[in-house]
């Protein structure tokens, strides 16, 4: 327990200057949400319950805060972001922004605009905080560092190359001293990697790329040659998740490239479209499980690995679980990568079953094809990367999913297509939330959605399950069947994963719809 | 953020943002093809000025209306929007489900916002020192042979700007010393401007699908009047009758699909009158009404009648309400259909000229 000592000795310290402890992100107490899925366990589950069950219908608006005239969107943009709280304060992000917001009031404290030279600006997951800093990533490849007071840079640090066509857009995870950033982008054939900076400096620690850099390196052998594999993708769009006593980070790693024509890429194209575990002191790779070798449909790994401490056949074990975009839920042993189960959690079309690891055998007539092939689910995928919860009271896993159809075509019938070299189109679909029991990957309810709608979700011990429809409705159901108690119109579909604090005695629950934040309280 | 985004505009087009506000080609956009399109289905081509060009011919043939000028700045808007090289690259989000009408300006796509704009003459012209001094060994879409390697994944293009880094390699750098030492300026950035088009050409949607005809149409038909009941609904005499010249191949093929979808190809969605979902809600108490569905999710349902009145309702265990989606059949296909009954169909939709 290295890294708590280390957080504890420090933390006395930074709470002095009205920081965050860092301690607290190993146990958040529930007056701060100090990181992208409130702890590091992912399960996005809140031990409040002042707003429950038996009061849910005397919630209130507390307050709304409107990022008005952001770029990202030409009608003020789309906070994708989850805030963080840390000492009364929310802080959240788009591209290029980040706003500081009193989160008793949503009174604006500070907001700090990024002079951006381009890149992809489709969304920006958050901010991490590490003691009086604030981190987060623009779409033109830097690690900017605001003092959490005032806004002020601190510093920036280039953390990729624009010019490759890689953008910034993760929430950045604080682990002990390591500040630890994802790239994005996949326009180009180009290298993923997760990388670890100083707090303090900003100075790289390690670099883990995601593909093998030269043959005989492990995972080598599912390339064709080392050109393909260095230009092989597996972009690190998502926050991992940690746990502390095993001292790893749980790792989901993007789609392979050329994204749709995979033919001069033969081979299961490892260590895309995968769990990783790595080691976040060094970078180094402690194990992986594969969710979709040799994808070709778009479908990155890049959804959150929740962990669980929980049972298999009256067993306690320490587990990790992912509902991935092919429209798999993967339960595997979080200290040795070693699957468990593998399930459907919608019907998918494109698989053959699962192999000896517990990875879906892909249907070749189901690759893309040059006059299409009917797929699902779509490019958009099972689920996507709005954020899933567990609630360990009822022992459900809940996701936001859809089963989707659309066609698959090869564009560039080349013996080397490069970029995408194809693409789906079309569709139909419908939208759901789906709760899966870790035990035995079945789902236990499916609530469907008339009219779309994918957000993420928030489970609480006052036995509610926050969700967003299609329609702009904030909804809490029942975890345990599914059934909606409680519902409010924002007028605009839920775009985050909602949060909740307690502040005062008052329980906050805060989310996000369009380019507005909306807070509602148990007032009386 | 207008003045952000005619910046930007002015990057890439000078003459036109100064003669011409990006908001008034957008409106002409809106305007003209809106009535038909939804701007994610038309912008989520990519297409050269020329191509462009034929889309607004064959649409003004199909009775898009509008005036010379409009089409003119919409050809303009479109080619700069939406052109093989342009700001908006990117289609659907790679992590995100799409959302529709996200409108990012010119200044929030992909890559660096000082990345290099195609001389389209340059850019022909550095063709022909490319295909003498560089194909040989490079290939003819720069992607490299075992001769030479790929330049569309060279960091040395990607960092290049105008041969800012070109050049100086190929007079320095370069294996093959003379004669490539020995190009001069003009040669150069005629060069990377030919490069520079073959990294973007790799870019998502500057390609198209290919060909989908590729089914049998007899067995195509058997499917229409057997298995697929397609003949319930549908006649090749009736509301199919020509469907073949109002759409092309891969609109037919998404359009029977996902009828009333936005999919791709010429008039896709459009050959055939999409018929609305209704519904019918009793109320406890009293009587049933029928109408257009116009809204509904777990809590209310909205609909208009046949006289266009609007009614809304609280939707309570009492509420009946009863969804009629006429196209609930092809939904229920999807899960029957192999690819060879698909492209069969589409084969035998194809012999309805």
């Amino acid at each position: 327990m290295k890294v708590l000592a280390t957080l504890l000795l420090s933390s006395a310290a930074i709470l002095a200057q009205g920081g965050l402890n860092p301690a607290s992100l190993l146990a958040p107490p529930t007056d701060t949400w100090p990181t992208y899925n409130g702890d590091y366990s992912g399960r996005r589950y809140s031990t409040l319950a002042k707003i429950n069950q038996s009061n849910i219908n005397s919630l209130s608006l507390a307050w709304v805060y409107r990022a008005n005239g952001a770029p990202g969107g030409g009608s003020g943009g789309r906070i994708s972001a989850t805030p963080v709280e840390v000492n009364g304060i929310l802080y959240f992000t788009m591209p290029d922004h980040v706003w500081a917001v009193d989160a008793r009031t949503g009174r604006e404290v500070w907001n700090f605009q990024w002079t951006p030279h381009g890149g992809e600006h489709i969304g920006n997951r958050g901010a991490g905080v590490y003691g009086s800093w604030l981190y987060f990533l623009t779409p033109d490849c830097n690690m900017v560092s605001l003092n959490l007071k005032d806004g002020k840079e601190r510093w920036h640090k280039s953390i990729c190359d624009l010019d490759q066509y890689y953008f910034g857009s993760m929430a950045p995870l604080v682990v002990g001293n390591h500040i630890i950033t994802g790239v994005s982008g996949d326009d180009l054939d180009r290298p993923g990697y997760i990388e670890s900076h100083d707090p303090e400096t900003g100075a790289l620690q390690w670099r883990w790329y995601v593909v093998p850099q030269k043959m005989g390196d492990p995972g080598s052998e599912t390339w064709p040659n080392e050109e393909a594999m260095k230009h092989g993708g597996g972009m690190t769009w998502l926050t991992p998740t940690y746990d502390p006593e095993l001292n790893m980070i749980y790792v989901p790693t993007g789609n392979p490239q050329p994204v749709i024509a995979g033919k001069a890429r033969p081979g299961a194209n490892l260590f895309t479209a995968s769990v990783v575990a790595l080691n976040p002191d060094t970078g180094k790779m402690q194990w992986y499980f594969q969710s979709s070798p040799h994808d070709t449909h778009d479908w990155d790994a890049t959804q959150t690995p929740v962990l669980i401490d929980g049972e298999i056949n009256g067993q306690k074990r320490k587990l990790v679980v992912q509902a991935s975009r092919n429209g798999y839920f993967f339960v595997l042993d979080r200290a040795t990568g070693k699957n468990i189960s593998s399930s459907e959690y919608v019907k998918v079309n494109w698989s053959k079953g699962v192999d000896a690891k517990g990875s879906p055998i892909l249907n070749p007539a189901k690759e893309p094809q040059l006059d299409g092939a009917l797929v699902s689910p779509n490019q958009g995928g099972a689920s996507n990367w709005p954020p899933p919860t567990y609630d360990p009271d009822t022992g459900l896993f809940y996701v936001s999913a859809a089963r989707a159809f659309s066609v698959y075509y090869i564009y560039d019938p080349s013996d080397k297509p490069e970029g995408w070299g194809g693409n789906d189109r079309g569709g139909w679909s419908e939208s759901m939330i789906q709760a899966i029991d870790y035990k035995t990957g079945k789902v236990k309810w499916s609530h469907k959605w008339e009219d779309g709608g994918r957000s993420g979700l928030l489970s609480t011990a006052g036995k509610l399950l926050f969700a967003g429809d299609g329609s702009g409705n904030l909804i809490a159901l029942d975890p345990a069947n599914g059934n909606p108690l409680w519902h409010a119109n924002l007028g605009s579909s839920v775009t985050n994963g909602p949060i909740t604090y307690e502040l005062d005695g008052t329980q906050y629950l805060v989310v996000a719809a369009g380019d507005t934040l909306f807070a509602f309280a148990m007032l009386r | 953020m207008r003045s952000g985004i005619c910046m930007a505009a002015l990057l890439l087009a000078p003459v036109t943002c100064v003669a011409q506000s990006p908001a008034a080609a957008r409106a002409a956009f809106q305007d003209v093809c809106g009535a038909c399109h939804s701007v994610e289905t038309v912008t989520s081509q990519r297409r050269t000025r020329a191509q462009w060009q034929d889309s607004i011919n064959s649409m003004v043939a199909r009775g898009a209306k509008g005036t010379d000028e409009q089409f003119a700045l919409i050809l303009d808007y479109l080619t700069r929007q939406y052109g093989p090289a342009s700001p908006n690259d990117s289609g659907a989000s790679p992590a995100a489900p799409a959302p529709a009408g996200r409108g990012r300006g010119a200044a929030y796509s992909p890559g660096p916002e000082d990345r290099q704009v195609i001389d389209e003459a340059a850019a022909i012209r550095g063709r022909k020192v490319y295909a003498a001094e560089c194909i040989t060994c490079h290939g003819t879409r720069a992607r490299g042979t075992e001769r030479g390697s790929d330049l569309v994944r060279s960091e040395i293009v990607l960092h290049d700007r105008y041969g800012s880094t070109i050049g100086p390699f190929l007079r320095q750098g370069h294996p093959a010393q003379t004669p490539v030492a020995q190009l001069t300026q003009a040669q150069l950035v005629d060069l990377s401007h030919t490069i520079h088009q073959e990294v973007y050409n790799t870019l998502r949607a500057a390609l198209q699908i290919q060909n989908v005809l590729t089914g049998d149409p007899k067995a195509g038909a058997a499917y229409f009047n057997g298995e697929g009941k397609c003949s319930t609904c549908h006649s090749p005499t009736g509301d199919l009758v020509h469907i073949a010249s109002r759409m092309d191949p891969p609109g037919l093929q998404q359009a029977f699909l996902f009828p009333g979808g936005r999919g791709g190809g010429r008039g896709g969605g459009r050959g055939v009158s999409a018929h609305p979902v209704t519904v019918t809600v009793t109320p406890a108490s009293g009587t049933a009404i029928t109408g257009t569905l116009v809204h509904i999710d777990d809590f209310n349902v909205a609909l208009r009648d046949g006289a266009g009145e609007y009614h809304s309702f609280k939707r309570t265990p009492d509420l009946k309400v009863v969804k009629n989606d006429p196209a609930q059949t092809h939904h229920e296909l999807l899960d029957k259909y192999t690819d060879k009954n698909i492209h069969d169909m589409v084969a035998y939709l194809e012999t309805l000229k």
